[in-house]
């Protein structure tokens, strides 16, 4: 158990901490030994006055202890909230800002994005496309605009008969 | 039913202010008292034992169940003594150790009887100073083991915990600090 004098032992042996084979080595050595004796009264008395002293010891004010203990937890508490804040959701709010700004650069770059009102070409065109269609609808005007080149026709045209039923032209005999 | 200090942990990690409170008052005393007598100085006592009372309040969540309270406590309050010592260990060489008396923030010392007279006083305040002499000469690890021990009523195994050594080695620092002791009382 111990190879030579068990000083190491003493303290935990006054404070009743050695098990019951410890503590049984222990007397038998001490039985024999008057160094260690000496040494047992000697860790005994240190000990005591030790604690004696310590007792005596100056006490603060405990309530002043408290409030001010209290005021450095609540700062600390403060300061830890700030510090939680500063690192990651300014960095975030920063990864965020670069994020959408280039997803809008993307989307206008590539085409994506919408167009100015009134500069649609094809809406231009489909118009002028309508407007071909209406001249269409007066297709027997167009069909005979080369009437209006023979002069003769326009100087009588006050002789023309009115519209009427489908006019079958008869052959003079 | 008096909840146990680990009860109380275990609310502080639910950020209970009044089991916070309620383990301060239970554990304020003897924190004050370790750390100024590994310290040798009120002022400091009092702010690295708020600090220890701050972390635990911080630390609570990482509380293991299975070990004691007072053994995990006592480890985050005798490390930050021994920081605080490391830290201001070239400086203090310069600069004398301040008392109560001139630190504006420092709470009124309670005096240890109803009416002590200044006799009384002075021969407490002597003794305060041989203790601090005492202890100064021993290692911080040889200190915090018998102040453990004396103070805390820790057991070797308890020490071993604090200190983050074997059961063996925390009974050698005991023994040491005995040693030591024993010169210096002899010596008065």
């Amino acid at each position: 158990m111990w190879s030579s004098h068990p000083e190491i032992a003493f303290a935990p042996y006054l404070r009743g901490e050695l098990d019951a084979e410890e503590t049984r080595h222990l007397r038998a050595h001490l039985e024999s030994c008057a160094r260690c004796r000496e040494g047992l009264t000697a860790a005994e008395a240190v000990m005591h006055e030790l604690a004696r002293r310590v007792e005596r010891l100056p006490e603060p004010d405990w309530t002043a202890y408290q409030a001010q203990l209290r005021r450095k937890l609540n700062a600390r508490r403060d300061a830890a909230r700030v510090s939680r804040w500063r690192p990651e959701w300014a960095w975030a709010s920063l990864a965020t800002a670069a994020v959408a700004t280039a997803a809008m650069v993307l989307m206008f770059t590539l085409g994506g994005g919408p167009r100015p009102p009134g500069v649609d070409q094809l809406e231009v065109e489909a118009g002028l496309a309508d407007a071909d269609i209406g001249l269409l609808r007066d297709y027997p005007v167009v069909e005979h605009l080369d009437l209006l080149e023979n002069y003769d026709v326009i100087e009588n045209l006050d002789q023309l008969t009115p519209p009427g039923p489908p006019h079958v032209e008869s052959r003079p005999s | 039913m008096v909840p146990s200090d680990e009860d109380l942990c275990a609310r502080i990690a639910e950020r209970d202010a009044q089991a916070f409170d309620l383990i301060v008052e239970r554990h304020q005393a003897r924190a004050y008292r370790l750390a100024c007598s590994i310290l040798g100085n009120e002022a400091d006592a009092r702010d690295v034992s708020q600090e220890a009372f701050i972390r635990l309040y911080e630390a609570a969540h990482s509380f293991d169940r299975r070990a004691r309270f007072s053994t995990w406590f006592y480890r985050i309050l005798v490390n930050l003594c021994i920081d605080h010592q490391r830290r201001n260990r070239w400086w203090r060489k310069f600069v004398p150790l301040t008392g109560p008396d001139d630190d504006p923030d420092a709470p009124q010392i309670d005096p240890p009887s109803s009416d002590p007279g200044p006799l009384d006083e002075a021969l407490r305040r002597q003794s305060v100073e041989r203790l601090n002499g005492a202890l100064g000469r021993l290692s911080p690890h040889q200190r915090t083991a018998i102040l453990l021990q004396v103070q805390q009523g820790f057991t070797s195994k308890e020490i071993a915990a604090v200190l983050n050594c074997s059961d063996n080695t925390a009974r050698v620092h005991l023994h040491r600090a005995i040693i030591q002791l024993r010169k210096v009382l002899k010596d008065e």
